[in-house]
């Protein structure tokens, strides 16, 4: 029985973990074109959820919101890349740090005067009933996050080892000086990778929402623990992140279970100091050697 | 084809060109040869649009492509193996290769069926570049990894290449392939210019050649009026 219950609560845990995950695989797209993420990408979540919401209440069918959301997330991305990094990537400058937050804290405001303050439940076609699989219950709505997650994260990948235009993505990650010899635009790539990374984190809050409800501080939380499995995963490893994506959403829910829910973001904390002190460069990370 | 006209270049507040021009005429085989931190590497960069050139001019088939971004002056015919052969390490040597021709190939699907004359041509000049297309370019040797960066930048079908320091680090024999390489490449007609620290090879193979001192150009002509400057002989080719 008792094994029963933790194999419940690590499941649904890790089906959790999908979404830092998620939104920890959109850092490493926009940092393997830029060295630079941007850390306003929990308020990207939150607005694209949002929109999505405000789509849905305007009657459109769910199957048509999705497509909707993740054009709105894309086009974010561009915006925060055109008007906050690009402008200190230009001066070879650190600003974008500084700039991604204030922006974030911009779409934070917005997010609060159009929608209001309140958290707010999120109409989903997916049942939430549960169907036991050997013995642990998951639901549909759990499921779709799995679904969601491996879906998105599997067509980027394709579309990085497949096509020619992804191929140069990773020949900007790469060397970005060599990929301009071949003619290969590093500006239009440094794009490419935010408008993914946008998109990544507007499905990111169509897959949490409804189990989470909208409200501005719904990412909060989430963007903290997606930092985490980034910095403990390493930058450069989509399997990694999922990896421990999945791991720690595990262990939260054990923790809250059996410690109480104080408790929750004690593995999170305690896994980033660990890599902090132990790995810098994350698990399933390459040492780099900085040349001078 | 290449005119390259009083340019001016350096990095922050320090001017490594001064004022160099020289000339590629379509066919071409040119050397540029000079001591160490004359400025060779420094024009190849300020030519491809790597670095950007305070003043000068560049003109690439009748076009002026100075302050052009570097990957723009790649779309307009110009070819640079760059110093350190910079491949892709992670990509295989197939993708390198397949990257190089970039520009001229469709973005998603179908571009390999639409390179495979290109591939064939390059896997004939260099058959070892057959056996290991699949395995990640950073695993070549030096020797391989130079036939890669040098077949990379054959794939775009250039109209002017830009080969530096093709020999930089390579055991004496695979120099002596690299030379042969670019006697081969020759022979096909492609407009070249090399820069080369072994200054007698460099001038064997060339139909003119510029010898570069303190960011300019300092001695020009065709190899055998090089061959009996006395000062270059001094300090070039003793």
């Amino acid at each position: 029985m008792n094994a029963l219950i933790i194999g419940q609560m690590a499941v649904s845990g890790a089906l959790m973990g999908l979404v830092y995950a998620l939104i920890a695989y959109g850092f490493q797209l926009t940092y393997a074109t830029s060295k630079s993420i941007n850390f306003g990408q929990g308020e990207l979540v939150m607005v694209s959820a949002f929109f999505c919401l405000t789509l849905t209440n305007l009657g459109l069918p769910y199957w048509l919101m999705v497509p909707g959301g993740l054009l709105f997330g894309a086009l974010m991305g561009l915006i925060i890349e055109r008007a906050g990094v690009r402008l200190a990537l230009e001066q070879k400058s650190e600003g974008w740090i500084l700039l991604s937050i204030i922006m974030g804290l911009f779409l934070f405001s917005a997010a609060e005067n159009i929608w209001g303050r309140d958290d707010r439940p999120f109409p989903t076609p997916i049942s939430a009933d549960p169907i036991r699989v050997f013995g642990v219950d998951v639901t549909r709505l759990e499921l779709s996050v799995a679904v969601g997650v491996f879906a998105i994260m599997g067509l980027i990948e394709l579309f990085k080892r497949r096509t020619l235009l992804g191929k140069a993505f990773e020949a900007v990650s790469a060397d970005r000086d060599a990929a301009e010899l071949m003619g290969i635009s590093a500006t239009r790539t440094v794009m490419l990778s935010y408008a993914l990374s946008g998109a990544v984190a507007a499905l990111a809050g169509i897959l949490v929402s409804p189990i989470t409800t909208v409200g501005p501080t719904m990412a909060s939380a989430l963007i903290l623990k997606a930092f985490s499995v980034a910095v403990v995963a390493g930058l450069d490893s989509g399997f990694g992140v999922v990896l421990i994506g999945m791991a720690l959403g595990a262990l939260e829910s054990l923790a809250s279970f059996y410690l109480g829910s104080g408790w929750r973001e004690a593995p999170g904390l305690t896994l980033l100091i660990l890599a902090l002190a132990v790995r810098p460069t994350g698990v399933f990370g390459k040492a780099v050697i900085r040349k001078v | 084809m290449l005119v390259v006209d009083d340019l001016h270049a350096g990095y922050g507040a320090s001017e490594v060109l001064v004022g160099t021009s020289l000339t590629v005429k379509p066919g071409a085989v040119v050397a540029l040869i000079g001591a160490n931190g004359a400025g060779k590497t420094t024009t190849m960069r300020a030519v491809s649009g790597m670095l950007r050139p305070t003043r000068g001019r560049v003109t690439l088939d009748g076009r002026e492509v100075q302050g052009l971004d570097a990957s723009r002056i790649a779309r307009l015919g110009l070819a640079h193996s760059p110093e350190g052969r910079k491949v892709f390490g992670p990509l295989s040597v197939e993708d390198n290769l397949l990257l190089g021709a970039y520009s001229r190939l469709p973005k998603f699907l179908g571009y390999k069926a639409s390179a495979r004359a290109d591939l064939d041509r390059i896997y004939e000049l260099f058959p070892r570049l057959k056996d290991r297309a699949r395995q990640s370019a950073g695993t070549l040797s030096g020797g391989e990894q130079q036939m890669l960066a040098i077949g990379r930048a054959l794939m775009a079908q250039p109209k002017v290449m830009l080969l530096d320091e093709p020999s930089m680090g390579l055991a004496p024999v695979i120099v002596q392939e690299v030379f042969r390489t670019i006697r081969r490449l020759k022979e096909e007609g492609i407009t070249l210019l090399l820069v080369e620290q072994f200054a007698k090879s460099a001038l064997e193979v060339a139909d003119y050649a510029y010898v570069m001192e303190r960011g300019r150009i300092a001695v020009e002509g065709t190899p055998e009026e090089l061959g009996r400057n006395e000062r270059v002989i001094a300090a070039y080719l003793g």
